[in-house]
């Protein structure tokens, strides 16, 4: 098992390399960092701009870029940001921090849906229950996430005017000014995190329940499921024990597998909600032209998805010793 | 069994129809129609410097106001390159003192709460004499006095602190010397040239740092030091103000806190216990989140969608502005062709500005027209219609021809090829827009289209990289926007003179070079005017650059939220930070 996992460690660090130096060159020549300074009327003096073409390195080579990037990381150094200010790497941890709260919870909640709702419409297949699953399945599989986030946020305005006071929130993680009192933070927390949680997770359910749905009427189609009933066990029993648990080994590894596109979601549903996470680091490093933190967070994000990939390969083989064995 | 399953799949997806039917409505049920243009800004087209005003004595005691700004803060110190950013500017109007300010009407007004006079007292030397009130002192006691000019300039003027990363040295590299007596409240600055723009040293876009607190980071006579306190400036979250707020909180990325400062030398007292800067990165979440009373400002680029969205929210008034920033066409006269101005003539006079801007910002603002003035914009004093009287912008195709007829040309036909008195067929031309402005597409698109007629054939190139593009020349024409300024004549000198970095497109006349620097070292601003507009009128002869448009601006803002107005300058809505309050009851 170690043998694999270090075989797939080190088959991910060419990749790694490749898509680096791809997005490297993409950032790079997709806009001037240095624009909004010579567009300002007046412009900086000539020594000034001159300065920040140094600081930026953007007076080497391409390649040097790259390989004094590539290099710096060795040192902890991720490169200049076009803000001077900004410590990439500090930035880096706070910015994942808001994101992995906002995934975990997500995922979190997704799973448990997609189980509950996987599982009842196998076993209710072909009833009004599954029927409606199925709709509401393909309807958040079908809807862009802004949109769904959109939907979301209006429904919490109405909410509120509702109840008629302010309970959820559509922008930030917390209030500025956050009330006092313990469970009064905690209703703020909630009234925060509520709307983007529910965006994020219900693109995920979507999917994952068609995947249950499908894995647990396979399995209780199975031989062994037939013996067990055949043998006298409560249905109850054979369902949990014998059909659930094997067909949750699949949607374990879909979960992993699928987290580089719940973090591709979650940068949609950060902007929306304003989240200072890791997707919005991104688009407003696009938008500054800011290569260096594309790149830190091009490195981090790739690096979890590799992880969670060897995580849900080593997972399948613990699930299912036929893996482990062949 | 199959009809039923049947039946159930359809009232399945009827009912989830209805759903969501009712969510995506639920907008319009709780908004019905809003004030519009209307409400608490119905007078401002008229008084745009006093519309929304309750006097002070009437406003709520404390509350607080959220604005939303769309921009993180990184820097603080605004009169550095990186610093200056006009949501910097914006948030820290209440916190670092100034000398001037611009009005919602484009005008400036002396800051009186800091200064009791700034006259010029003699123009040869060109001196300028500030006394600052007694009054006015930092939030630590310090006050206010000759000692902060000294550093701000030292910093600015290119000479005593050459690492220093200024936002510009425009002005502070002509004075000569500032001097401080009378205890330091009376400041003398003296020029070693004559600079018209004297208004916009240690304006508002250029505030007051403590030359105090600049002191305890290193010897303010060496650059070293200098050094050291501009950098600290950067990086440090001011403690410090000479503002009617000072900073209680900031949350990078989320919001800076402001409270009144107890300080506060001026004569309006803040009103208000908080107002709070709330970065909203994507300005279409801002009608939500102004729906919600998540924040009660907002101040965003007016676009379709957001106009009507924000009408549509009830107890929100709105407001449109025509602002700073302006469109234009410009040719690059590098090109042998468009070297000859008969061409740019025809082009220019077969374009349709009209036309132009009822298609793009037309759409959400019907008061936006063709702009006719280089210099200045509609409102500013000194603007004057240049444009008209050449034709240029009127889309009269017939005109264009004759031009080109007149001038020897031939096959200017749709479907012929231009061509030029020496036989030269006019080769197809670039039109260029920055990558994702749909707006600006538009533009390019019509561009072209209105060259047809002339035998000449425009295509529309998008470009990732605006700065390298126009720098490198590689265009034959451009769209992109200026800034104006309140402040003119050094603005007119770095967009305008043949020598300067931003003369893209190969600009070369010596009368107009003449005109503007002399229009910049006047110590006579309506003589300078004056210049400037002879400046003006060559340039619109000369075919060089067609403006287009004023850009609007756009603020919205609860109907509680009291004496925030729209500021379409680089001051922006805080330019009376401290008279922000609520409506009482």
């Amino acid at each position: 098992m170690l043998a694999f996992a270090i075989r797939r460690i080190a088959a991910s660090i060419p990749i790694l390399l490749i898509s680096s130096f791809v997005v490297f060159l993409l950032a790079s020549l997709s806009g001037n960092p240095l624009d909004e300074l010579l567009f300002r009327n007046p412009p900086p003096p000539p020594e000034v701009i001159a300065l920040e073409t140094e600081r930026l390195r953007l007076d080497e080579p391409l390649l040097e870029r790259y390989w004094l990037w590539l290099t710096g990381l060795f040192t902890g150094d991720f490169g200049p940001s076009v803000h001077s200010t900004l410590d990439i790497g500090a930035e880096l941890t706070r910015r994942f921090i808001v994101t992995m709260r906002l995934i975990a919870l997500a995922m979190l909640v997704a799973v448990v849906l997609a189980v509950v709702v996987g599982v009842v419409s196998a076993v209710k297949q072909y009833s009004k229950t599954d029927y409606t699953a199925t709709f509401l399945g393909f309807l958040f599989l079908a809807m862009p996430s802004f949109w769904l986030a959109i939907l979301l946020k209006q429904a919490g305005i109405d909410f509120n005017d509702a109840v008629g006071q302010q309970v959820i929130y559509t922008i930030g993680a917390s209030s500025v000014i956050e009330p006092d009192g313990f469970w009064a933070k905690v209703a703020d927390t909630a009234g925060h995190m509520v709307l983007p949680t529910i965006s994020l997770a219900l693109i995920s359910y979507a999917a994952w329940s068609r995947y249950q749905r499908a894995s647990m009427l396979e399995v209780m189609d199975s031989d062994y499921v037939r013996l067990a009933r055949a043998k006298g066990l409560s249905n109850r029993r054979v369902m949990v024990r014998h059909a659930l648990r094997n067909a949750l080994i699949p949607l374990t590894t879909v979960t992993a597998l699928d987290l580089a596109a719940i973090i591709s979601g979650a940068v949609v549903t950060e902007t929306v909600f304003q989240w200072r996470g890791m997707g919005d680091l991104l688009l407003t490093a696009i938008r500054d032209n800011d290569t260096y933190v594309v790149m830190a967070w091009l490195l981090v994000t790739a690096t979890v998805v590799i992880l969670f990939n060897l995580i849900a390969d080593l997972l399948y083989a613990v699930l299912d010793p036929r893996i482990r064995y062949a | 069994m199959r009809r039923s399953r049947l039946g159930s799949l359809i009232a399945v997806t009827a009912a989830a129809t209805m759903v969501l039917a009712a969510c995506g409505g639920g907008g319009g049920a709780g908004g019905g129609q809003g004030d519009g243009a209307a409400g608490v800004f119905a007078d401002c087209k008229e008084n745009p410097n006093t519309c929304n005003s309750v006097p002070a004595d009437q406003l709520q005691k404390g509350g607080q106001i959220s604005f939303a700004l769309e921009k993180d803060i990184q820097n603080w110190n605004i009169t550095s390159a990186e610093g200056n950013v006009f949501e910097t500017a914006m948030a820290l109007k209440g916190v670092l003192p100034f000398t001037f300010v611009t009005q919602p009407d484009l005008t400036l007004a002396m800051n009186e709460d800091l200064l009791a006079s700034a006259e010029q007292t003699s123009t040869s030397p060109q001196t300028i004499v500030y006394e600052i009130k007694p009054e006015a002192v930092w939030a630590d006691g310090t006050p206010i006095t000759a000692d902060d000019f000294v550093y701000n300039w030292k910093v600015q003027n290119g000479r005593d602190c050459p690492t220093c990363a200024a936002a510009t040295n425009s002005g502070y590299d002509q004075v000569q010397s500032v001097t401080g007596s009378n205890n330091g409240k009376t400041v003398t600055v003296v020029y070693s040239k004559p600079y018209t723009d004297w208004k916009n040293l240690w304006s508002s876009g250029a505030p007051l740092y403590p030359a105090h607190i600049a002191a305890q980071q290193g010897d303010l006579n060496t650059p070293e030091g200098l050094a050291a306190a501009f950098s600290y400036f950067e990086k440090t979250v001011p403690t410090y103000t000479g503002g009617a707020y000072r900073i209680e909180n900031w949350q990078p990325n989320v919001a800076l806190t402001t409270v009144p400062n107890p300080q506060w030398y001026g004569s309006t007292k803040p009103a208000l216990d908080r107002v709070i800067f709330r970065i909203i990165t994507d300005a279409t979440q801002e009608p939500v989140a102004l729906q919600n009373n998540e924040v009660q400002v907002i101040y965003p680029q007016p676009q379709v969608d957001l106009v009507q969205q924000v009408a549509n929210i009830p107890n929100v008034s709105q407001y449109q502005g025509l602002g700073l920033t302006w469109e234009h066409f410009d040719l690059n006269l590098a090109n042998p062709f468009l070297a000859d101005e008969a061409l740019r003539d025809a082009m220019f006079t077969a374009t349709n500005r009209q036309d132009i801007i009822a298609k793009t910002v037309g759409q959400f603002n019907n008061e936006v027209g063709p702009m006719n003035s280089h210099m200045f914009v509609p409102g500013q004093p000194g603007y004057e219609d240049v444009v008209s009287e050449t034709g240029h912008g009127n889309g009269d195709v017939e005109a264009a021809r004759k031009i080109l007829t007149d001038a020897g040309y031939t096959g200017a036909q749709e479907g012929q090829r231009l061509t030029r008195p020496d036989g030269q067929v006019v080769p197809p031309l670039r039109i260029r827009y920055t990558t994702g402005n749909a707006i600006r597409q538009n533009e390019c698109e019509l561009f072209a289209s209105y060259m047809r007629p002339l035998g000449l054939d425009v295509q529309v190139v998008p470009t990732d990289d605006l700065g390298g593009t126009l720098n490198s020349g590689d265009y034959d024409i451009m769209v992109f926007a200026w800034v104006s300024s309140p402040f003119p004549f050094a603005n007119a000198q770095q967009t305008w003179l043949s020598t300067s970095s931003s003369n893209f497109g190969k600009y070369n006349n010596p009368e107009v070079d003449r005109l503007l620097t002399e229009a910049a070292s006047s110590t006579d601003e309506a003589a300078a005017r004056d210049l400037l507009i002879q400046a003006d009128r060559i340039l619109s002869e000369d075919a060089y650059v067609l403006p287009l448009y004023q850009k609007p601006t756009f603020i919205a803002v609860q109907n509680s939220v009291a004496n925030v107005r729209n500021n379409s300058s680089l001051d922006g809505p805080p330019y009376n930070i401290q008279e922000w309050g609520l409506r009482a009851g």
